[in-house]
């Protein structure tokens, strides 16, 4: 099974470019993904800000340097703001965590932008294959936890713990941003969390009883039968119904 | 130190060392990955060691010390270690100054391995990857 059959196919050629999909962006280099963007998930400086690693301006300081030569990942390192090791692991994970949103099953059409490169530059580039073989392990996670995709998209709304019930350090923090109105994806940009593990943490609080799970909207009605159904038999043939009748009371 | 291959190279270099991974303990995404798997495919180790690594940093009897104070970064949990027939691994938290959940593992031949060198190490090599 593949997520999205271009992809591969730009890996197989080596291309360099932007994929465009309904739900993110995926960007290539010599067919590998060095980036990834979603609106779902927090970009690269929400998840180093928001926890105060590093500050706002730091940040737009980098992106004003070295932007322009898309070096900014570079740029972080040398010039002390970030460790070679925490850029790759911030970025890893982003780019995983949009990646699952941006292949997320899309009806709208996927392009390919030849050429297009992304600003903040090569830091650890993945095979598309294994971000494939991650998106499709991260769907499956989450239905494993708790079947009911609508606790992703709508806001998230505590319940009380049963007496004895403990909740996890960071399902605390997590819980105790849910106003009632942030959806998980709005959680996971104001504690600078990546999107996929705030909606795994959701899900794990609704199969615990922890997050409402609201009610999927009701199944629309079957379509009513057509007309032509009650019109066929005009002419019911009796001898034919008698007989059928009769068989089926020889078996009651 | 620059990265996560020079982390996981250095790793490799201690006695009895088999396979060493950088793995995120939320989602069970192997971040990076040398020498070989247990079962023979990374990827599945990841996902098991992430499960047992969530296990020991979210159950409360292991986060008790922290009580009543200011939410920390990173787990109270420094290191989960599990002796097989055959061999080693030490699970050893990373703790970074942005909101993450990783691991560094670590799997040593028994025969080889020295559990307690390994141990001080593997802490020595989390704290020199985010440091840089």
């Amino acid at each position: 099974m593949t997520v999205s059959p271009m992809l591969a196919r730009l890996a197989a050629e080596h291309a360099t470019g932007a994929l465009l999909r309904d739900h993110g962006t995926l960007y290539l280099v010599d067919g590998r993904v060095v980036h990834a963007e979603s609106p779902a998930s927090p970009s690269l400086d929400v998840l180093l800000t928001a926890g105060g690693r590093l500050a706002q301006e730091g940040w737009d300081e980098a992106v004003d340097q070295a932007g322009a030569r898309s070096a900014v990942g570079r740029f972080l390192v040398d010039s002390g703001r970030l460790g070679g090791g925490e850029l790759e692991i911030c970025h890893l994970g982003a780019v995983f965590d949009a990646a699952f949103f941006a292949l997320a099953p899309a009806s709208g059409p996927t392009r390919f932008r030849y050429g297009v490169g992304h600003w903040f530059g090569t830091v650890r580039p993945v095979s598309t294959a294994a971000v494939e073989r991650e998106t499709l392990r991260r769907r499956e996670l989450l239905d494993s936890v708790w079947p009911y995709a609508a606790v992703d998209t709508a806001p998230v709304v505590p319940r009380p713990a049963a007496p004895g019930q403990t909740v996890s350090l960071r399902q605390r923090a997590l819980l105790a941003a849910a106003d009632g109105l942030r959806t998980p994806a709005g959680i996971a940009r104001l504690l600078g969390r990546p999107a996929f593990h705030t909606l795994l943490d959701v899900r794990r609080l609704a199969a615990a009883g922890l997050v409402e799970t609201p009610f999927d909207p009701l199944p629309e009605a079957p379509p009513a039968l057509p007309s032509w159904v009650g019109e066929v038999a005009a002419d019911p043939d009796i001898a034919l119904l008698r007989r059928l009748r009769d068989a089926l009371e020889a078996h009651l | 130190m620059p990265g996560i291959d020079e982390c996981l190279h250095e790793a490799m270099a201690l006695p009895g060392a088999r396979g060493a991974s950088l793995v995120d303990w939320t989602s069970g995404l192997a971040l990076g990955t040398a020498g070989d798997s247990p079962v023979g495919n990374h990827e599945t180790t990841a996902a098991e060691t992430a499960e047992l690594a969530r296990a020991a940093a979210e159950y409360e009897s292991f986060a008790a010390a922290t009580e009543g104070e200011e939410l920390p970064k990173g787990p109270p949990v420094e290191d989960v270690i599990v002796t097989t027939r055959s061999g080693y691994h030490v699970i050893r938290f990373v703790e970074t100054s942005f909101d993450s959940s990783v691991f560094l593992h670590l799997w040593l031949d028994r025969s080889v391995g020295n559990l307690a060198l390994a141990r001080i190490r593997l802490g020595d090599l989390a704290e020199r990857l985010v440091l840089g």
